[in-house]
């Protein structure tokens, strides 16, 4: 708002101006040499025009200043009050004494020096109470209500009409003034009630308040007595000044300040109790700020105790803590081992280490008073929610009857403070591992995803279909294929024991030990020895993974290695699941029955003893299904497992399909079969359909 | 899954009850690592009531057999049901442990 801003631009030049004028014509009135510079006596209206003015025009400036209360320090505001108006006032009582002194030293006739003198100490009246009276309003409308503002601004509004009552020299029909003034003043005797800001004052700052407010009580007496005195000094040229103006002001000031010093004073014995609910306010803050903070749990246990023991005022006390180990007194304040554990075996004897109990009167019960403590009062404030006991703390005092129920109650608020931030702590830990085991079982997943072979080997004399399913997040089921020169292929299959990370990384190293024993031996000294048979594979697997696989872990694999040129395959079953085979020739389908030791179980030499090759000769049409435990431990709703003797069947139902279909039909089978149970364990299903020579041509 | 011990001047016997799945296989586990179970000549399993077992319940078994072998001390399988044998058979352990059929066969060796 512009105009605002203009207008309290030049509110001040505006104050000044019209003192001076104020200053000429009262000096006009004199009989001194001035006065005839000034050209004889100027109008009397001059004077009184410019003495409202300069009283609306201080006001007016001092309403604009920025607000004297700073946050809430109220001794401040009546600090500068007293040492801003206050100095005003001495400077009064000085400029009136050497007044008094130029009198009596040189008696002369003079009206000049008098009257100055007066203008500038009514000029110091005006200031010390809109300065006094804009103080009070910042202390009135401390947090009030809109309503109490507008009340307040109503109150400016009617007290700045009185000022016309001067100006305009009416004078109110006889009871009409004391009822106008009189009504005045009863608003500000009812605006003085206002005195909120006395209760955030601290004992000491209360004191501080009680000797600043007698000490602007003071000054504003000495502004009164001094104009009372001159009203009728014969050398007073100038009229009257404003009276009901001035008069209102200086009455409100003044009330408003003995309000305040009796408000003040009153309080003064309640003081101590309000500082000691800040201190329970401001601990309850410090406590909760800490859990924001995400401390400890010892850092918020130890809070506690610090809070507690200052705001109790306790004079001994302890902290224990309830683990599953045990009991542990983590944090004491002038109380030896012994007393605790002397009070904590009587209150065991009685039942009571686990309930609220307090006990005001310890020289009162015999068991206390055979313990000789020193002290008479006696609190313990389990912690505790509604799952656990997490402990105890038990508070001290040497006069008998220290705690109260307001204490007891504060403690409780403490006590479930902490335990709320405590189970807030866990819960921040345990969501915190959650996302840790989250995040490990996501690398873990793509780690074995990555694998899972993502192209199944292609050729003519041979069909291949494969599935692969995780139960959860990451399973130990493996699969693997490599190509060998001279038109062989290599199959592996397996399951680590296990699951999670440690899985996805037996199977990685699973896949290592297969790309690394699959090298062509170049040493070799016939063709047969250039890649290790299926038995010679596992018995090296077996010796890789004995030295770096866990005690209680185990590998199952079968490694099948095709030789489609001649027709033939062989493979080895280190405890893994039988090979379901369909027999084109026979037209039969059965397991074969091989023996063979898982890898890891016996992890030396011995091992070669526990595995064997089976060779055997394929024909067109043959059907190899290879798999994981994890078909045909699929179970259904009555908890019974899909079965070997089952897949058997599905077999002999579909031989005469493509590697593509039997999957397929195998697969609706069991998905039907274990229809709306939880996968317990990965499922893998390779199919390996032999077909009819091609011509060589085709490859 | 519960276990139940009975123990003789010179046999321990372990009655398991329910499925040895990877939660209860630490149960089993802290029964065979105690220490005093190495005083014993022969620990003995009664398998009848174990419904199933996992690779967790059979990887407790393979790591102390080692331990076993070594202390002297027989570790013997009876009443073992069908599906839990070919699961021991399957992983090739039948050739490594000793499964008997009964409690008699058992005691006896």
């Amino acid at each position: 708002m512009p105009f605002r801003q203009r207008l309290k631009a030049i509110t001040l030049p505006l104050t000044i101006i019209s003192w001076v004028l104020l200053l000429l014509s009262s000096l006009s009135r004199t009989n001194g040499q001035a006065a005839e510079w000034l050209g004889g006596s100027w109008p009397e209206w001059v004077t009184l025009v410019s003495q409202a003015a300069f009283a609306a025009f201080a006001f007016i400036y001092q309403r604009g200043r920025p607000d004297p209360l700073h946050g809430n320090d109220f001794a401040g505001l009546l600090r500068r009050l007293v040492l801003g108006p206050g100095l005003l006032a001495t400077v009064c009582i000085g400029l009136h004494l050497t007044e008094r002194f130029v009198q009596a030293e040189l008696p002369t006739n003079d009206e000049t020096f008098y009257a100055v003198i007066y203008t500038i100490n009514l000029a110091l009246f005006v200031v010390f109470l809109a300065y006094t009276n804009y103080s009070w309003r910042s202390l009135v409308l401390f947090r009030a209500s809109p309503k109490l503002r507008q009340q307040w601004v109503w109150f400016e509004v009617l007290l700045g009409f009185t000022l016309l009552f001067r100006l305009l020299n009416w004078v109110p029909p006889h009871p009409f003034d004391y009822f106008i003034v009189g009504g005045l003043g009863i608003f500000g005797v009812y605006l003085s009630g206002n005195q909120q800001w006395v209760a955030y004052l601290n004992r000491r700052q209360k004191w501080e308040a009680v000797l600043l407010q007698v000490a602007i009580l003071l000054a504003m007496t000495v502004f009164v007595v001094y104009f009372l005195r001159i009203r009728f000094d014969p050398k007073l040229v100038a009229p009257a000044p404003q009276h009901a103006f001035l008069l209102l002001n200086a009455f409100f000031g003044a009330f408003y300040s003995s309000m305040g010093l009796l408000v003040t004073i009153f309080n003064l014995p309640t003081a101590s109790v309000f500082e000691q609910k800040r201190e329970e306010i401001l601990s309850m803050q410090r406590l909760t700020q800490l859990i924001q903070k995400g401390q400890t749990e010892e850092e918020v246990y130890a809070m506690l105790f610090d809070s507690a023991v200052q705001t109790m005022d306790a004079d001994a006390a302890w902290l224990t803590l309830e683990t599953e180990e045990g009991t542990t007194t983590i944090q004491e304040y002038r109380v030896s081992p012994e007393q605790i554990n002397s009070i904590l075996q009587l209150l065991q004897e009685y039942k009571l280490q686990h309930i609220e109990y307090l006990n005001n009167d310890l020289a009162g019960s015999s068991g206390f008073r055979s313990l000789e403590l020193p002290y008479g009062s006696l609190v313990m404030m389990p912690l505790r929610s509604a799952k656990r006991r997490f402990g105890s703390l038990y508070m001290l005092k040497e006069q008998r009857y220290g705690f109260d129920r307001e204490n007891l109650s504060i403690l409780q608020t403490f006590a479930s403070q902490t335990v709320l931030s405590i189970e807030n702590l866990q819960l921040v830990h345990i969501s915190m591992e959650n996302q840790r085991v989250q995040e490990e079982l996501k690398i873990a997943s793509a780690v074995q995803d990555s694998l899972i072979p993502k192209n199944l080997p292609i050729d003519s004399w041979f069909d291949i279909s494969s599935y692969a399913a995780s139960a959860k997040e990451v399973g130990g089921d493996f699969y693997d294929f490599l190509h060998l020169p001279g038109r062989q292929l290599a199959i592996l299959i397996g399951d680590v024991s296990g699951k999670g990370v440690t899985a996805a990384f037996h199977v990685a190293q699973m896949k290592g030990i297969f790309h690394a024993l699959m090298q062509e031996n170049y040493l070799a000294r016939s063709e047969r020895e250039k890649f290790p048979v299926p038995s010679r594979f596992m018995t090296q697997a077996n010796t890789a993974l004995a030295r770096c696989l866990e005690k209680a872990a185990f590998i199952t694999a079968s490694l099948y290695i095709i030789d489609y040129e001649n027709g033939g395959f062989v493979f080895a079953r280190a405890g893994h699941c039988h090979t379901l085979y369909y027999h084109s020739i026979k037209e039969e389908v059965s397991y074969f029955q091989t023996t063979g030791l898982g890898l890891g179980i016996i992890r030396n030499e011995t091992y070669e003893k526990h595995i064997k090759n089976q060779f055997y000769d394929y024909n067109p049409g043959d059907v190899m299904v290879i798999y994981t435990d994890g078909i045909v431990e699929a179970r259904n709703a009555l908890q019974e497992e899909y079965g070997e003797q089952r897949l058997l069947y599905m077999l002999e139902q579909t031989f005469s399909m493509e590697a593509d279909e039997i999957k397929e039909q195998i697969l609706a089978d069991l998905a039907e079969f274990s229809t709306g149970q939880p996968m317990h364990d990965d499922q893998t299903l390779l199919v390996v359909k032999f077909k009819s020579a091609q011509p060589d041509g085709l490859n | 899954m519960k276990i139940t011990q009975h123990a003789s001047a010179d046999t321990l016997s372990l009655l398991l009850d329910g499925e040895l799945d990877a939660s209860s296989s630490v149960l089993l586990d802290g029964e065979l690592t105690k220490p005093e179970t190495l005083q014993y000549q022969k620990v003995l399993i009664n398998c009848q009531k174990l419904n199933y077992i996992s690779s967790a319940g059979l990887g407790v078994f393979i790591s102390h057999l080692q331990q076993f072998q070594d202390a002297g001390v027989k570790l013997v399988f009876f009443n073992m049901q069908e599906k839990v044998h070919n699961v021991f058979e399957i992983l090739g352990l039948d050739t490594l442990m000793t499964i008997v059929p009964s409690e008699s066969e058992a005691t006896a060796i």
